[in-house]
């Protein structure tokens, strides 16, 4: 898995480099965007396993709202390369699954709460011609996902049964993003899209020294609004 | 601009090698305590499994039949009950450095009704468990039985209960358990009290507290263990209110004498390959090669300590690893002293007799080696009672050596001692050991050793008589459903429930 998501990347990195030195001095290449993501999540869980656990223990994530941040750079008059990426959210964690853990509620409780450093590298394709106020556009490429400051909830304290540590492992995995781009001006456009990326982790509650474990695809959809500035 | 360029070139450079190279754990540290001294925890706060409010624990026990039938027994709870895993330092057989765990069930709930505030602590030790997972904490495995009975019988009733895993279950490092070595396991029980006292004030239960007052009990191999114990505590000067060993192999020799005379208990093989196992690896005097005591076929197993396994118990029978049932051989010794073959022959009692076959786990030599040891230098109660029942004075044989060690005729207790059990246990035979101890204790002060046999006649005046018709009518209803073997299979299970709630009353005097 690691060696194909290799593939992709450098064959990213590979295609930048190459259109790169043929950039166009005459167009403004380059593009910074500032607007808004909502995330949304598809998570599936396996159940949570380890000492203790009863059947059916799982979890789910609320959508987030968080400020979209990107960097593109024209290649070439229909490829670009955009790195985007949004303000860390505080994303929450819920129980899912029986309504009681021994007495203990659990379903629909927040359980963790963690932020997620998430960049995505994208090489997208603009259609139409590059003077057209109105282009769609498709891309692909890979994203990071590292999250950190993972906290589990006094909730999820009690239900597991005591002060518990949290690791994810950091995710690498494809993303694609669709979406329109209506140019303003010459400098000053909008965009609309919705992206999607894999992201799955494997999940580790540490509680005095018992560990319960699982897999996590967290299976993100994000929908952008956002402002770009070409300069 | 090529600057430019370059620089989002190397950022997306970056970002892909970070992604490759970063894809490992980012954990938080988890604080565990470094000493490996006696009673000191592995970790603190410990993990509670459970948490159970009084009505939920009802309901939890009413789903299941067995539940409803304990819930009959001990009545409904009237605490909620927080249940927490602890893992502490103690000491193995050989006296080497391990970790044990335990069960700490703690009464929750308002003062007033006796919950919270400071409560008594029992100190439990459970039966033979073949299953190296067993856990007393797993109170949601429905194969927990013992866990649901302690907590039902004493902690949803006010007790603050301290049950032990046991050295080399569980969680516990120790590669061998060591059944039935007194010294070892009382040290594994006062080490997971120790610990549990530390534990209890950082736990979210710290409305709960110790108010001094130590019951100890525990049923089959725990009813010895909690005698060990309450011998150990009293000879350290530590203050035990009271204790109720129950269905314990108490008397460990004559026991032992009795199993080789003949007298062949139900999961006797269970039984012979732990305590081998036990005493190999604390004393280390059994054998110099397994196949000296046990038949080739399973002598490697014994020696790997097969018992207790991960694999089900049933696995192992049917993998052939351990006889289910015959300890010796049906063809027994023949050595011309007519009535030495006589006494060594298949006995006419088939529940006896079931402890014979051919493929058998123990040597007709070892045998025959223990018996001649026995005949010349006899128990005081097996075969024929000696007036005070004395051990024998020098044993000959390695495993009555042991045995004589770790025999429970070695004490008097000081502070009152019930001693619960029915007396057709086929299991742990009651006379032998029950009986034995008892006419070992015949001169003490009256009231200080109180003897229940729950298939005794009950005398109305008793305040055990409803537990005793209970119990004689639990047995009855077996008879009717499953005929004797059904007795014979669950009566020793069967007896637990009544002597728990037994030795509640008991403590509930003091």
């Amino acid at each position: 898995m690691i060696a194909r998501f290799a593939k992709i990347a450098f064959g990213t990195v590979a295609a930048t480099l190459a259109v790169c030195a043929h950039a166009d001095e005459d167009v403004l290449s380059n593009s910074v965007r500032l607007g808004a993501y909502y995330i949304t999540y598809d998570t599936s869980a396996d159940d949570l396993r380890g000492p203790y656990v009863p059947p059916g223990i799982n979890l789910k994530l609320k959508d987030v709202v968080t400020p979209y941040f990107a960097y593109v750079r024209r290649l070439n008059s229909h490829f670009s390369t955009e790195l985007a990426f949004g303000l860390p959210p505080l994303t929450k964690t819920y129980g899912k699954g029986p309504a009681k853990v021994g007495s203990v509620p659990y379903n629909d409780q927040e359980i963790v709460t963690a932020r997620w450093f998430a960049p995505t590298l994208l090489l997208n394709y603009s259609f139409f011609d590059e003077s057209a106020r109105l282009r769609p556009y498709i891309g692909a490429g890979i994203n990071y996902t590292r999250f950190y400051s993972r906290k589990s909830t006094a909730a999820a304290d009690a239900a597991t049964g005591g002060p518990t540590s949290i690791s994810l492992t950091t995710s690498v995995g494809p993303a694609a993003t669709i979406g329109l781009n209506y140019r303003i001006t010459r400098r000053f456009y909008v965009i609309a899209s919705v992206s999607a990326s894999q992201v799955d982790s494997d999940l580790t509650a540490n509680t005095a020294g018992v560990l319960r474990k699982t897999h996590v695809s967290f299976n993100p959809r994000a929908a952008v609004i956002a402002a770009g500035y070409s300069f | 601009m090529l600057r430019l360029v370059s620089g989002l070139c190397s950022l997306g450079m970056a970002v892909s090698v970070m992604g490759l190279a970063g894809c490992g754990s980012d954990t938080d540290a988890v604080t565990a305590g470094t000493s490996t001294d006696r009673g000191s925890l592995v970790y603190n706060p410990p993990l509670r499994v459970a948490s159970l409010t009084a009505p939920d624990f009802q309901a939890q026990l009413a789903a299941q039949a067995a539940g409803q039938s304990l819930l009959a027994i001990a009545g409904a709870p009237t605490c909620g009950v927080d249940i927490y895993h602890i893992e502490y330092n103690t000491v193995g057989g050989a006296g080497e450095k391990t970790t044990s765990s335990a069960a700490l069930m703690v009464p929750t709930g308002g003062a007033a009704a006796g919950c919270s505030g400071p409560r008594p602590i029992v100190l439990y030790a459970h039966g033979t468990q073949t299953d190296k997972t067993a856990d007393l904490a797993d109170i949601q495995n429905p194969s927990n039985a013992e866990g649901a009975l302690i907590a039902a019988v004493f902690a949803a009733h006010g007790y603050i209960v301290v049950a032990s895993n046991y050295a080399g279950y569980a969680m516990s490092s120790l590669p061998y358990h060591p059944f039935l070595n007194g010294d070892q396991q009382s040290k594994d029980m006062i080490d997971a009290l120790t610990a549990s006292r530390t534990a209890l004030p950082s736990t979210p239960s710290s409305a709960t507290s110790d108010n001094g007052k130590l019951f100890i009990s525990g049923y089959s191999q725990g009813g010895y263990v909690a005698m060990a114990t309450h011998k150990a505590l009293q000879a350290a000067g530590v203050a035990v209110t009271a204790s109720a060993p129950m269905s314990g192999p108490y008397a460990l020799e004559a026991f032992g004498d009795a199993i080789f005379y003949g007298s062949v208990d139900i999961g006797s093989t269970v039984f012979g390959a732990m305590v081998t196992s036990s005493y190999q690896h604390s004393y280390g005097n059994l054998y110099t090669q397994p196949t000296q005591v046990f038949e080739a076929a399973y002598a490697p197993n014994i020696a790997a300590d097969i018992l207790p396994s991960a694999t089900p118990i049933a696995t192992l029978f049917a993998d052939k690893k351990l006889p289910q049932t015959a300890l010796f051989n049906s063809t027994t010794p023949v050595t011309g002293n007519a009535q030495l073959d006589a006494a060594l022959a298949v006995p006419a009692n088939p529940v006896f007799a079931l402890g014979f076959g051919t493929s058998n786990l123990i040597t007709n030599d070892y045998r025959l080696s223990y018996v001649l040891d026995a005949v010349n230098n006899p128990d005081g109660a097996v075969p024929t009672p000696q007036v005070g029942v004395p051990p024998a004075a020098a044993p000959g044989n390695t495993l009555r050596q042991d045995l004589k060690t770790n025999d429970m005729r070695s004490w008097t207790p000081a502070r009152p001692m019930l001693l619960c059990g029915g007396d057709q246990d086929p299991t742990v035979f009651f006379s032998v050991n029950t009986g034995t101890m008892q006419a070992f204790w015949a001169a003490l002060p009256a009231g200080l050793v109180t003897v229940l046999d729950v298939n005794a006649t009950p005398n109305p005046a008793s305040p055990f008589a409803p537990l005793q018709v209970g119990f004689q009518t639990t047995i009855a209803g077996l008879l009717a459903s499953g005929g004797q073997e059904a007795v014979v299979e669950n009566y020793h299970t069967t007896v637990a429930p009544f002597c728990t709630v037994a030795a509640r009353g008991f403590f509930s005097q003091f």
